[in-house]
């Protein structure tokens, strides 16, 4: 059907007919779904997040009740939902045997995707690993269950003061899992300058020799930390604009030693592709794994500010609400709260040190579990008294920083 | 002749049975597909929820609400901007490789299609084979070569090119254009070689005996003949193009080299903004929708003048 | 120099430029895969160094080859798992919907033809976006992973089933079913009876490129993914790629190469063997290249 060069297919009529039509199945479109779908949003409660100074218990819901006692745990497939290399293969063989049933460990990458999915519902996990800059949210929104303290006596292994945290007094939605630091790695085979010896630890990132061999971690909250820790901003947790704004440009001044990010960190400062690299302490211990061979652990160095004066966390232990397994989950979660098991698991494969009392951190140098030049990753309960940990942002907090992150990425 | 017999052919319960045919289809593609293109336009002009950080879509088109839009335009038109700097560089890659991909793919669709002979069934398997090799197995395969021990900078030092094997990975524009040619080349060639192959050989030896050398024979007869099928070509790999993220992610990491996918994907897979995510996409689509009705109008212009 | 120019002008004379740069483009389109083949089969951990030839990435490695590391072994049936269903369900779905598009000449056929062929347009990453948030939001009972990324994959390769078969339509025309028809049998007996039977090949490459479509996909797969457990092989490319992989990877990406081909060679014997069951005669692989032309027309 050929039409003459300015003729249209449609005619004028039959045009606006049709975008009457669609008009009209849009907005009806729009009730129809308003009365069906989705999920009832947030019921507008009170969003007071925690601090340090500002510790906070939090409410059992009714419509989100703990587990009764004495039940039996499930014989199911226990899935556990948790950051690459944080968790031993070996603790879940062993838990599997013992309990007679099978565990399934899946990975995510980054904090964000992981509490976007739990959040929703829209994956179901039996135990989770959320961090104390996200678990508020996740209690307020019910997507954590509260738990039950007679399946978890091993809780007593814990630091006093991790047993009562800031972020979740009483410990009735989750348990310590390990602590960390986020210092700086560093080649010292290849690198000239240490971290310790400049005036400012932090422009090692604006080293020469780190060019193209410089990467930051690949989290919104701890790269731009450093950035504010290096101009003496302690509040990692500020939402002041020109602070926002102070961290972005640090941030964008590094693209001229072409940064990248990643949190393989515990491979790429061994193997060579980072001679810099912002790192987790944990990541610090276990990458001595991963040397090539003909390379010394004395060619790794870790760097935390001496007076203590840094970025610290603990990670903890949560089970979902949706979980199918909660009885198995709780037994679990006891299994990693045990002393062997969570020093076992510590010292063969994460790195990461587990808050137990039983543990004591000048004895680690001397076990062999830590390289001497690498001390500095160990974690005392005395650093969390001076150091600075991450809370909840507000939403405009949120947003302001997200939206900086983004610029960041975008390599404007 | 067929066409016309169809629709004597025709009467109300034929209509009713083929459409019952096509129903199941079709309302698999309006639940899974014309339906989440409304979501997200719900969910770009919703809200977040304060406590869940999940999108919050507004199902009312009353009560849209605009402030992710004008969040992701503002971003899009001033000068020096996150989004538009980004969007701009996806232009320019996606224009260069399509460019480079277009001077790799001609030539040999063209070859194929005129002294393919004998060869040909063997050649167009050769070509075909990339589609059953995943896009990722082929980039993962060039990151295997391209690595500071890999064959590439072997072949490069012993040529003598380079004195010290280069890092080709560390966040090049280089590395990801070329990566983005050689993932999608292949998606060229066979739109072309159709189009190709159909072309009239008569009217080129016609132009030969008149006298044209074979460059002149080429430029006045057989490209124009061929620009509906450059249109076709370009269109079919420049539109996905616009939506990988993957090819930078794999062979560079670095922020300089970053794609407009990669923003969507940033904004979309957590944290406070989801609606400025789904903004970006619908964003996206406008633009693609624009280029594909450019295509059209082209296609039918060449068309036109060709006289088919 | 008039010797050569005269040699580049023979118009008969066979382009010796084109033919070098088509064995180029050839080389440098094939080599890589084959390379990485090749270090799938390495002794050594290298991806680059030649170490010796053994299975030890597929099989032997206790802890890292593909047998034995669950993250790989369980990509890689979950590709097939998606695959296997998105062939079951797009085929039947596709093949009516093309038949039904074709010959329907009623109002609102061309904007259903229109909205069918509009995935082909579409990226991935808007559609893989579209589809989370439409489980997330809405259609919240479709959990995150093999149901939703199976959804995704459906949605994606309709539109391929619809374009092989309907070119085929086309070529066939309406005679065999008109025939049928005037022989007395309904119009559902006459597409039964008369019309599926010469749509054999196209189905049956219909099925092969939804096959290998997805088990090719990655964006749709990462998006609806739930996590490593309902990876599929792309997604664990993705993950891994970057990051100290061992030759392990490029045996899983063999792997997943070995399963495509292996059910394009099924399908083609299958074709072969229904032909030969009818009757037919001439060569499987003319009519498969005449389906091919047919298509891209």
């Amino acid at each position: 059907m050929t039409l003459h060069p300015r003729e249209s297919r449609y005619g004028r009529r039959e045009l606006l007919q049709r975008g009457a039509a669609g008009a009209f199945l849009l907005s009806s479109m729009g009730s129809l779904l308003a009365a069906c779908g989705g999920s009832d949003g947030g019921s507008g409660a009170d969003l007071t997040f925690a601090t340090p100074e500002n510790p906070v218990t939090w409410e059992i819901f009714e419509d989100n009740p703990m587990i009764a006692s004495g039940l039996e745990p499930e014989s199911g497939t226990l899935r556990i939902y948790n950051w690459n290399g944080y968790l031993w293969p070996k603790i879940k063989k062993d838990f599997a045997k013992e309990y007679g049933v099978k565990v399934e460990e899946t990975f995510f990458s980054t904090t964000d995707e992981a509490v976007a999915k739990i959040s929703s519902g829209a994956v179901d996990f039996d135990v989770f690993f959320p961090t104390t800059d996200r678990v508020g949210r996740l209690i307020l929104g019910k997507s954590l269950q509260p738990l039950n303290g007679d399946y978890l006596p091993n809780l007593a292994n814990v630091w006093a003061s991790l047993r009562d945290p800031w972020y979740d007094k009483g410990s009735q939605y989750t348990v310590p899992y390990a602590t960390w630091t986020t210092g700086i790695g560093y080649r010292t085979d290849k690198i000239a300058a240490s971290p310790a010896k400049l005036a400012n630890p932090y422009e090692i990132y604006w080293d020469e020799q780190a060019k193209g061999k410089l990467y930051l971690l690949d989290d919104s909250r701890d790269a731009p930390a450093h950035m504010l820790l290096k101009n003496g901003i302690a509040d990692i947790n500020t939402e002041n604009p020109d602070d926002i704004a102070l961290a972005k440009a640090e941030l964008k001044s590094l693209y001229d030693q072409n940064v990248k990010t990643s949190t393989d960190d515990y491979t790429n400062l061994p193997e060579g592709k980072a001679w810099v690299h912002q790192m987790w302490s944990g990541s610090a211990i276990s990458a001595q794994y991963y040397l090539p061979d003909g390379v010394g652990t004395d060619a790794l160095g870790y760097w935390f500010p001496q007076d203590g004066r840094g970025v610290i966390g603990s990670d903890m232990l949560a089970i979902p609400s949706n979980a199918k397994n909660p009885v198995l989950a709780h037994h679990f979660l006891n299994y990693l709260l045990d002393a062997k098991h969570g020093y076992d698991n510590f010292v063969n494969y994460t790195g990461y040190q587990p808050p137990f009392t039983a543990l004591n951190p000048d004895k680690l140098v001397a076990d062999g579990v830590v390289p001497k030049n690498l001390r500095t990753a160990i974690v005392r309960e005395s650093d969390f008294d001076v150091a600075s940990q991450f809370t909840e942002l507000t939403p405009t907090g949120a947003t302001e920083w997200q939206n900086a992150w983004a610029e960041f990425k975008a390599g404007v | 002749m067929s066409d016309l017999s169809e629709q004597v052919g025709e009467d109300k319960t034929g209509t009713r049975f083929w459409a019952g045919l096509a129903l199941p289809g079709m309302a698999w593609l309006a639940v899974f597909f014309v339906l989440p293109f409304y979501v997200i336009l719900c969910i770009a002009f919703g809200s977040v929820d304060p406590i869940f950080q999940t999108a919050a879509p507004e199902w009312n088109p009353l009560q849209w609400n605009t402030a992710a839009f004008e969040f992701v335009l503002e971003g899009l038109f001033t000068s020096g901007a996150a989004f538009q700097t980004v969007f701009l560089r996806t232009l320019l890659y996606v224009g260069i490789a399509t460019a480079l991909s277009l001077c790799i793919a001609y030539p040999v669709a063209y070859y194929i299609a005129r002294y393919g002979g004998r060869w040909k069934g063997l050649l167009l398997a050769g070509i075909i084979a990339p589609f059953f090799i995943s896009y990722l197995m082929r980039m993962l395969a060039w990151i295997n070569l391209l690595q500071d021990d890999g064959w590439v900078n072997d072949v490069l030092v012993w040529v003598g090119i380079l004195d010290v094997p280069r890092n080709w990975l560390d966040g090049r524009a280089s590395s990801v254009i070329l990566g983005l040619v050689y993932g999608y080349v292949p998606f060229m060639i066979l739109p072309l070689y159709a189009f190709l192959d159909r072309i009239d050989r008569s009217l080129l030896e016609a132009a030969r005996d008149l006298g044209a050398s074979p460059f002149q024979a080429f430029r006045m007869v057989t490209f124009p003949l061929s620009m509906p099928a450059i249109l076709a070509g370009i269109a079919i790999i420049a539109l996905p193009m616009f939506g990988d993220y993957y090819t930078p992610d794999l062979l560079s990491g670095a922020p300089q080299t970053s794609l407009i996918g990669n923003q969507i994907v940033l904004y979309i897979r957590g944290g406070q903004q989801i609606p400025v995510g789904a903004a970006l996409v619908v964003v996206l689509m406008l633009f693609l929708t624009v280029l594909m009705g450019y295509y059209i109008y082209a296609t039918a212009r060449a068309q036109r003048r060709l006289g088919s | 120099m008039t010797r050569l120019r005269s040699w580049l002008a023979n118009p008969w004379g066979k382009p010796r430029f084109l033919v070098l740069f088509t064995a180029l483009y050839l080389a440098w389109s094939i080599v890589p895969i084959l390379v990485a083949i090749r270090f799938s089969f390495n002794e050594g951990r290298s991806r680059s160094t030649s170490q010796g030839w053994s299975l030890r990435w597929y099989t032997g490695d206790p802890d890292l080859s593909v047998l034995h590391d669950p993250t790989m072994h369980t990509a890689l049936l979950q590709s097939l798992r998606l695959a296997l269903i998105a062939v079951l369900v797009t085929v039947p779905l596709g093949v009516a919907l093309a038949v039904g598009l074709t010959r329907w000449r009623g109002r609102g056929s061309g904007t259903a033809r229109g909205v069918s062929l509009a995935t082909l347009v579409t990226p991935e990453i808007v559609m893989g976006t579209a589809l989370l948030l439409v489980f997330l939001n809405l259609l919240t009972f479709v959990e995150l992973g093999t149901m939703a990324q199976a959804i995704g994959h459906i949605t994606f390769s309709l539109v391929f089933v619809v374009i092989i078969v309907r070119a085929r339509l086309l070529a066939i025309g309406p005679h065999y079913e008109e025939a049928a028809r005037d022989l007395g049998a309904s119009q559902l007996q006459a597409v039964r009876l008369a019309l599926l039977p010469m749509l054999v090949p196209a189905i049956v490459a219909s099925g092969i490129i939804v096959f290998a479509i997805s088990m090719d996909d990655f964006v749709i797969s990462n998006f609806l993914s739930s996590g490593t457990s309902t990876d599929t092989v792309p997604v664990r490319i993705y993950a891994t790629g970057r990051t100290a992989p061992t030759p392990a990877l490029n045996a899983l990406a063999t792997l997943t190469l070995g399963a495509t081909i292996v059910i394009a060679l099924l399908g083609f014997l299958l074709w072969r063997t229904v032909r030969a069951a009818r009757g037919q005669a001439g060569s499987t692989v003319g009519e498969f290249a005449a389906l091919d032309a047919e298509t891209i027309r």
